[in-house]
């Protein structure tokens, strides 16, 4: 946790579901960063929290949907610095439930990036209600 | 991402660069695996990798696997800051 106050700020950028938009989305993240002057080692890791997310949404969300031209959005807001980094996705529906990392003694690779959002971030919240188009609307959070 | 390879008697140097997401994960993956199904022991370089994800440490389990079955020997050489920081995490999962 950082004891320098940030200012309050919020950005977003919208990218197509591709797994070759997972640089733009870095970028976009340190940029933001950059402006709200976090420190490197915790700007890389929240860079890794939103890449892992966004993989995600490419990944699962998108599973049976490759070659969508779909878009998904991006949303970094700072608060009373509270950190909160938004998701959009026009997707298949995502079950919180079924969202978890593997077992600790399972060594097959995969579920890691779960886990590393886990890692990082101090709550991810799967939003009820739908806002059109949006289907899932995922919410990570850390207090700086 | 790019990578060189070079060989030292049995084992296979291969020099990482870059950022290993995942979409370059599979590019790494065919580097790699087919060396270690060869039956050569491989050296990775990882010092000039600039990021690494899931995907990039997914593929170094599978490497870690696959040479265990292959009774060769797979290590990570110089291993830079970046992705220090992300096995770190790993580990604790691992």
């Amino acid at each position: 946790m950082s004891s320098a106050t940030l200012e309050n700020h919020s950005e977003k950028k919208a990218f197509l579901v591709k797994s070759s938009s997972l640089k733009e989305v870095r970028t976009f993240c340190r940029d933001v960063f950059e402006k709200l002057k976090i420190e490197q080692s915790l700007k890389d890791e929240l860079v890794l929290a939103i890449a892992e997310a966004a993989q995600n949404i490419v990944k699962h969300a998108y599973k049976d949907n490759q070659d969508s031209n779909d878009i998904m959005v991006v949303k970094i807001s700072c608060e009373d610095n509270k950190l909160q980094i938004a998701f959009y996705d026009m997707g298949t529906p995502v079950d919180p439930k079924k969202v978890k990392h593997r077992e600790i003694d399972n060594i097959k690779p995969g579920g890691l990036g779960t886990f590393f959002i886990q890692e990082i971030m101090d709550a991810v919240e799967f939003k009820d209600g739908k806002r059109k188009p949006w289907i899932n609307h995922l919410v990570l959070t850390k207090q700086l | 991402m790019s990578y060189k390879i070079e060989t030292k008697d049995n084992t296979k140097i291969v020099h990482l660069d870059g950022e290993i997401d995942m979409e370059v994960a599979d590019k790494a993956r065919q580097t790699i695996l087919p060396l270690i199904e060869a039956g050569h022991d491989v050296d990775l370089n990882l010092s000039k990798v600039t990021y690494m994800d899931s995907s990039g440490i997914s593929v170094l389990i599978e490497s870690k696997k696959l040479s265990e079955e292959k009774k060769t020997n797979f290590e990570l050489k110089n291993v830079s800051e970046p992705v220090e920081k992300v096995l770190a995490m790993a580990r604790k999962f691992l």
